[in-house]
């Protein structure tokens, strides 16, 4: 959370990436540029002259734009609504909607996208809602267009789709800075790339001039080390005989109902066995996330039926689940895996906290929890070693490091993960896919869901695909295809076997 | 800034500044010098007057006092400890005051017409306050975590049910005394002096067990809370429910478990009011405690000690109150103060971030200034 002694350089009109591991600094540059932090030390000059920004507001005003990762709009108001919000055109005073539409149609028109201004955009898909957000950043004037890990929920078509409309954007004038995680992305996109490590940018390259493996060694600092966490997919380091241990779920036509109400799971039927990792690929709000809660116990089936190690899974809870072996790494950690308030330690105990080392009978066992702890800690590399800080005091990646210590040292038989590694640096996501694949050659079966295909075909010895709550493909290993798993995952028929 | 130091320095601070500003209206309204004197009245009214004890006073200077303050004390500690409890699950108890109307009439009930030796009439007239207590809690609870009825709601509305149905109704009606001549008597029957609280400085002084029993009430909620591991699920279901229900906590029952402690915490304070200085039911309840508990929690930052802590602050300031009019002050004063320290304590987050800009400030000029941390109020 932190900046020391950084700089960087932003020409008009280039797509300029900046990137680094979690807390080297990125997000808290891109606050201060965007007015929402104020440097302690340190000058900031736009075209030359010094400026200095009091609030978002004053980096709107001087054509700054920001899309964050996680979407500023509201859900039950129209694209054009959003789009004007704070700044709505009024006739007599009132709001004019009309005018509000056909002034994003037009903004919408010139920068090439697609958007109906009058849809609600709780009815869009994660990829369209982003463009809302560009639209929305292009509206106010930005000439200068931030956007903070942008295809983190996007399918690779979207993705494709975005890069192409940042590449537009540039060569309307526009300068777009792009953050993110994923160097194959990023070079396949910008023009330049400034490397951030430790709160300082120690390099900037050109894109054309380096390669994957030369950027992750800049951002880690260490060439060794950095090769080796490149988050490109080494395909080879997964592959593994074809399970063949026993069955630990064998579900038949699942369904559910999902927070909205609406039917999630369609009828969807899976198979695990130990020592596999199963990977269930999709768009954002096919029905994995449902598919979890299932299997976890915490969402009642409407239909279908299963075994889950050794048990019905029809009335799981998730004490049951918890019982029969089953960990759980959930998809919002701060709703659902933690609680931030609470110390580490007491998180580490979370769910375990009826037994040794954690309790000793009705009593809280303060030493054997601090122990225990104390070794996770170690062994998990977490920063920093604590067991006495709040949760909430460490960064995204370490609190997910917590989770999946906690989840795999109670020697889960089957382990559930939703998007393990969504905003970890390489070096934690690199240490957490070690994990899996050390749960799995131990003889647990692993189900993971995640929305980064990359790490889907990382990891999976075998692939679901999940659309519109409905199992659309179902892949081995041999057989994976990243397009042909795209193209189910946006609903495409089966073009062979 | 410690986190001890977080938790506790924002309520110092807001009930020293309600003391500033009810000083200042005093000041404004009389002269200094009066609201000084009254200010001094209401410290010997609620501590003794411990110059004049020590000049060669009765011992009485400053056991009554004391009595009067630990007497208050203990109540606000019992309805705060309440109210405490119930936050820690999220749930916001404005039934403080309903449940302690039904604890009172059971444990009134049980100490007028249960015949039993005293070290069972005691504990048998607190349990039952306890458990009725609980159960007119648990009414709210059921609502809340069944069919999610928002337990302000509910609880002020039981409060509401419970006035009607006890003070208007059941102690003026069908469990009034059968009095012997007198006609006036409204309430319930006294109780037998086996249920009375035993007094612990003789009979200058109202103390009674039950100012150790809140106490022990309080130490109690904190140890469960911070040694157990019901306590434990507990705070995790306040914290973040979903994570406490992804780990496998019974999530409706801790939450409903709490609603209930909490009425019962607020039936033992009936209790203590019945069995310690009432001796019966009265025809009406009276002084509000049930609401002061919510004042009384927030100003001890919903911590049980916290509670505790501030009930004896306000407990003191209460008894030593009535001693302001000597000079003219009106007695509602340490009402008025509890109602500022309230306010401002409901500003914990501008107080933190006063503090936290004075430590980065002191920080900046070097670590010769760094014991600004440290309020001189």
């Amino acid at each position: 959370m932190s900046l020391e002694d950084a700089s960087l350089d932003i020409v008009p009109g280039e797509l300029l990436a900046v990137v680094g591991e979690n807390g080297a600094g990125k997000s808290s540059l891109m606050n201060v540029l965007y007015g929402l932090y104020h440097p302690d030390a340190g000058t900031f000059l736009m075209e030359g002259k010094p400026v200095r920004f009091k609030s978002p507001r004053d980096a709107i005003a001087r054509g700054i734009g920001m899309v964050h990762q996680h979407f500023m709009l509201v859900p039950t108001l129209t694209v054009a609504e959003n789009v004007v919000l704070g700044r709505e055109p009024t006739k007599r005073g009132l709001l004019d909607l009309d005018r509000a539409c056909d002034e994003v149609a037009a903004t919408a028109k010139r920068f090439g996208f697609q958007l109906d201004p009058r849809a609600r955009v709780d009815t869009l898909t994660v990829g369209s809602q982003q463009k809302v957000e560009i639209v929305k950043a292009l509206h106010r004037g930005a000439q200068v267009l931030i956007l903070d890990e942008p295809t983190a929920v996007l399918t690779p078509q979207e993705s494709d789709e975005l890069s192409q409309v940042m590449r537009g954007l540039v060569a309307q004038g526009r300068t777009v800075v792009l953050i993110s995680h994923k160097l194959k992305e990023v070079l396949g996109v910008a023009d330049r790339v400034a490397v951030m490590r430790r709160g300082r940018t120690v390099a900037e390259v050109r894109a054309s001039e380096t390669t994957v493996s030369a950027l992750a060694s800049l951002m880690v600092g260490e060439g060794s080390k950095g090769a080796a966490m490149t988050g490109v997919p080494a395909a080879a380091s997964g592959t593994q005989e074809a399970a063949t241990g026993p069955v630990l779920l064998e579900a038949k036509d699942l369904r559910a109902t999902g927070e909205n109400g609406r039917p999630a799971l369609q009828g969807v039927s899976l198979t695990v066995r130990a020592g596999e990792i199963v990977g269930i690929a999709g768009v954002d709000g096919n029905g994995q996330r449902e598919l979890a809660e299932v299997l976890t116990g915490l969402r009642k089936l409407d239909g279908g039926e299963g075994t889950l190690l050794g048990g019905p899974l029809a009335g799981l809870t998730p004490a049951l689940a918890k019982a029969r072996g089953v960990g759980h790494v959930p998809e919002d950690r701060l709703a659902r895996a933690v609680v931030k308030a609470m110390t580490v330690e007491e998180n580490v105990a979370l769910g375990r906290h009826r037994q040794p080392p954690f309790a000793r009978g009705p009593w809280v066992d303060f030493k054997g929890r601090r122990e225990r702890t104390n070794q996770l800690l170690n062994s998990y590399d977490v920063r920093p070693p604590d067991p006495t800080v709040a949760l909430q005091a460490l960064s995204g990646g370490n609190q997910q490091k917590v989770v999946v210590a906690r989840e795999l040292d109670a020697d889960p038989k089957l382990l559930v993960v939703v998007q393990p590694t969504r905003g970890l640096d390489i070096g934690a996501v690199a240490q957490v896919h070690a994990r899996l694949r050390e749960a799995r050659g131990r003889g647990a079966g692993v189900v993971m869901v995640s929305l980064d295909l990359e790490e889907v075909l990382a990891l999976s010895d075998r692939v679901y695909v999940l659309y519109e709550g409905r199992v659309t493909g179902h892949f081995t290993r041999e057989h994976l295809d990243e397009r042909e798993l795209g193209r189910r995952m946006l609903g495409a028929e089966a073009s062979h076997g | 800034m410690g986190e001890r130091t977080r938790q506790v320095l924002p309520s110092v601070l807001s009930v020293l500044l309600a003391l500033g500003v009810c000083w200042l209206t005093i000041a404004f309204t009389r002269d200094a010098d009066t609201a000084t004197r009254a200010y001094l009245q209401m410290l010997w009214g609620g501590v003794g007057n411990w110059p004049a004890f020590l000049d060669g006073g009765s011992s009485t200077t400053v056991l009554r006092p004391l009595g009067e303050s630990a007497m208050k004390a203990a109540l606000l500690t019992l309805t705060g400890l309440s109210v405490a409890v119930a936050f820690k699950v999220g749930l916001f108890n404005i039934g403080a005051q309903g449940q302690m109307i039904w604890g009172a009439l059971a444990a009134a009930l049980v100490g007028a017409h249960v015949s039993l030796p005293g070290v069972l009439h005691v504990p048998l007239a607190l349990l039952a306050a306890a458990l009725a207590g609980a159960a007119w809690a648990s009414i709210a609870g059921v609502l809340k975590l069944k069919r999610g009825v928002h337990e302000v709601i509910s609880t002020i509305m039981l409060n509401w049910v419970a006035v009607s149905l006890v003070d208007n109704w059941l102690v003026i009606g069908p469990l009034r005394a059968v009095a012997e001549g007198a006609s006036s008597i409204t309430g319930t029957a006294e109780i037998l002096p086996s249920a009375q609280l035993p007094r612990l400085l003789g009979e200058s002084s109202r103390l009674n067990l039950g100012f150790p029993l809140a106490l022990a009430a309080a130490l109690g909620v904190w140890v469960w809370l911070s040694r157990t591991r019901s306590g434990y699920e507990t705070r995790a279901v306040g914290l973040t429910p979903e994570a406490a229900r992804a780990a496998g906590i019974p999530t409706l029952w801790r939450a409903g478990g709490a609603m209930a402690l909490a009425g019962a915490l607020a039936g033992l304070a009936g209790a203590v009011l019945v069995l310690g200085t009432e001796g019966r039911y009265p025809g009406s309840l009276g002084a509000p405690y049930g609401f002061d508990g919510i004042a009384i929690a927030l100003i001890g930052n919903n911590h049980p000690l916290g509670a505790a802590l501030s009930a004896a602050v306000f407990g003191i300031l209460r008894a030593g109150g009535t001693r302001m009019q000597l000079l003219g002050v009106h007695k509602s004063f340490p009402e008025l103060i509890q109602g500022f320290a309230l306010l401002f304590v409901a500003g914990r987050m501008v107080w933190l971030a006063l503090l936290a800009r004075r430590q980065k400030r002191a920080q900046a000029q070097g670590p010769a200034q760094a014991g600004a941390e440290v309020p001189r109020a």
